[in-house]
């Protein structure tokens, strides 16, 4: 063997190798027909972060994240009725649990399930389940205490059970109570109860449209004993960038609209859309014999607009882009890096999500791989209206999954915009996009036109012509004859 | 009067509803092979509706292509039909041959068809916005052969149009009765063939061993 060859395998070794995508489970994404068809990973697990890790002791089922801007992830640590912060680089962390209340005596934290941190006022936050109250703090400084409303709008039976927290830009604070179904409770920012946001519409199912008629023949006497359908619950909540505030329920028994894009109004912005939010085919479990469907735990709106959907059932987190078109599937129920026992909680953050586990007591780092970034930044170009950049990304993204459906689209959209209609039409063939391909047609339809209106036009005219002449022909040929 | 030839009489019958077919069966006129032809026809239109329909209206899995499904659609679900009308109309007092209800019903459908291959190409040079053509055009085919049906079955068994509805709606039961039979048949025979075959199995194995 000559001396050079060598150097081959040693030139490969040197070579940067970029973060390779080798996952434990299968990649896999939805195709236009619900198939679920072999895709290529659009995130891999890094790292999994546990609380000896950093050095405050081992988590107990936490149960919610968030990541501030400086990129602190804030962790509820359930188990330990404590509160987690992490710095940036998730290495060290300190712990909150004991605050000063308005008084000046000292209080502590009780199984808080919820966590969020404002970005305007940097004001904590804490759903404290255990103690039936949200404290708002500035640092260890309790500002506000919410508790359990004194409003009519509030059933005085019911305990206030707190589990998620956020606060808008204007300092409204909405909280998650886990047996109220009539949505989030909302507060002022000076902590007056204002009613409730978001609630979800009970879903008409064979069984309620059969209550419904029931209750239409009975007397007002056998309906008082009746039970009430009532929706379920929503489960978390997020918002997003703009200020619209996201929210995705848990139940066995709604499976339509278990994500919400809702408006100041309360109106959910995704009835229009035909997104099925997680698995698009019920998972069968072959040694429980059960039939699993997705239930959509956690919610996180990216910086750029992109939707996580965190699936308890699977342990799957499922990413769309703004218009929620499915782009990435990753984490599994494994005992691996990147599979989970029981997740709970989601959060991301530049190019990462960050997924906690309860049962694994800890927080898996997800890291956006070569074709993650590569369809992100497609995404952005397409949003920022830089639709060149965009199609020289989306042929690429095709280079790494030559079934990549929001490549196709992506291209098609592209390609529209710069004038190719055939091609267009072609790509939205390829995604088997009726929409893109009507979009397409149209255009190329009109410029058809514009070159061969005339000469149709003609045709028209010389069919017409000869018709009558044969016609004129006919009927005289036939007087002839009689 | 009335000498025309086979093409002519589809002609003249689809354009006449009310009194077409009562000519056609006063000449005793009718081909039962051009009645087949529009049968096949039929056939192949509701394979290209599906298949080769205007991909901005309708986009299909190329997945999944089954022939016989379209073959039940229409040629399976016209011969129950015939079958079932003839049955229903023989008690009835209905004039009419299996031969001649064949034929009849067979011309009937000459606008649905048309229908079918116009809009099937109309639906390629259309886009979405100007789907109330396509609309236009399947209502049409569909209620001008429905009329056509009514007087060719009023004609075939010479019955008052409130006998021939009733026979027609009859005739939709007799055929639900024949397809569940159908179905149930075919049930059976594969459970059939599936016993044999175990017991064939079974055999074979004894012998082996």
């Amino acid at each position: 063997m000559q001396k050079w060859m060598y150097a081959i395998p040693a030139l490969l070794l040197i070579s940067p190798m970029p973060v390779q995508a080798k996952e434990h489970y299968d990649v896999y994404s939805y195709d236009r027909w619900s198939e679920p068809v072999p895709s290529q990973a659009g995130y891999t697990a890094v790292r999994a972060v546990t609380g000896e890790d950093l050095g405050i002791g081992a988590f107990s089922e936490p149960s919610d994240l968030f990541m501030d801007e400086g990129g602190r992830l804030w962790i509820a640590d359930t188990g330990n009725d404590r509160i987690v912060r992490t710095d940036a680089g998730l290495q060290t962390a300190d712990v909150l649990n004991s605050f000063c209340m308005p008084d000046g005596s000292e209080t502590h934290l009780s199984a808080p399930e919820g966590i969020y941190v404002s970005k305007e006022t940097g004001l904590i936050y804490i759903a404290d389940s255990g103690n039936s109250r949200v404290l708002i703090c500035d640092d260890a400084q309790v500002q506000i205490i919410l508790t359990k409303p004194d409003s009519v709008l509030f059933s005085q039976d019911l305990n206030f059970q707190p589990q998620k927290v956020l606060a808008d830009k204007a300092g409204n604070v909405y909280v998650v109570l886990s047996n109220i179904t009539t949505g989030a409770a909302m507060f002022s920012p000076e902590g007056e109860f204002m009613g409730y946001y978001g609630a979800n519409a009970v879903q008409s199912t064979p069984k309620i449209a059969m209550k419904r008629f029931r209750s239409l023949l009975s007397t007002e006497e056998m309906r008082s004993s009746q039970s009430r359908t009532v929706p379920s619950g929503i489960t978390n909540l997020d918002a997003d960038a703009e200020g619209f505030l996201y929210t995705c329920s848990a139940s066995v028994s709604q499976t339509q609209d278990t994500v919400k894009k809702v408006n100041p109004a309360g109106d959910n912005l995704f009835t229009s859309l035909h997104t099925v939010w997680g698995d698009q085919q019920p998972v069968y479990d072959i040694t429980t014999r059960r039939q699993y469907q997705p239930m959509i735990s956690d919610i996180d709106i990216a910086e750029d607009g992109s939707i996580n959907c965190l699936d308890r059932t699977t342990g799957r987190v499922f990413q769309y882009n703004k218009e929620g078109e499915l782009l990435f599937i990753f984490g599994s129920l494994s005992e691996q890096l990147g599979g989970f026992r029981e997740v709970t909680a989601l959060e991301s953050f530049g190019t990462q999500v960050y997924v906690a586990d309860d049962r694994k007591h800890s927080v898996t780092i997800f890291e956006e791989t070569d074709f993650g970034a590569l369809v992100h930044e497609a995404t952005a170009c397409n949003t920022a209206g830089n639709d060149d950049d965009a199609l020289e990304l989306w042929y690429a993204a095709l280079q790494y999954d030559g079934n990549y459906r929001p490549a196709f689209l992506g291209i098609s959209a592209g390609l529209l915009i710069q004038g190719d209609y055939r091609e267009a039409m072609r790509y939205a063939k390829l995604a088997d996009s009726s929409y893109y391909y009507d979009r397409a047609f149209s255009c190329y339809r009109r410029e058809w036109m514009k070159i061969h209106g005339g000469e149709m036009l003609a045709a028209v005219l010389v069919l017409i012509v000869a018709g009558f002449l044969l016609h004129l022909y006919r009927t005289h040929r036939k007087e002839r004859t009689t | 009067m009335m000498e025309l030839t086979t093409l002519q009489w589809v002609k003249h019958t689809v354009t006449h509803p009310f009194v077409g077919f009562e000519d056609m069966r006063w000449k005793k006129s009718g081909s039962f092979r051009l009645a087949s032809v529009i049968l096949l026809l039929w056939f192949i239109a509701a394979v290209l509706y599906e298949r080769a329909y205007g991909f901005q209206f309708k986009a299909v899995p190329d997945r999944v292509f089954n022939i016989v499904h379209y073959f039940v659609q229409t040629v399976v679900v016209f011969l129950t039909w015939v079958i079932g009308n003839w049955s229903v109309c023989t008690l009835l007092d209905g004039e009419g041959t299996l031969r001649r209800i064949y034929i009849y019903s067979a011309y009937a459908l000459v606008p649905y068809i048309a229908s079918r291959y116009l809009e099937t190409f109309l639906s390629h040079i259309l886009i979405r916005d100007e789907v109330v053509f396509l609309e236009g055009v399947r209502l049409i085919g569909i209620c001008w052969s429905a009329l056509l049906l009514v007087s060719a079955m009023k004609a075939v068994h010479q019955y008052s149009i409130g006998r021939t509805v009733l026979a027609m709606l009859l005739t939709v039961a007799a055929m639900a009765v024949m397809l569940f039979l159908m179905v149930l048949v075919l049930a059976i025979f594969q459970q059939m063939a599936m016993f044999l075959y175990a017991i064939y199995t079974e055999i074979a194995y004894r012998i082996q061993v």
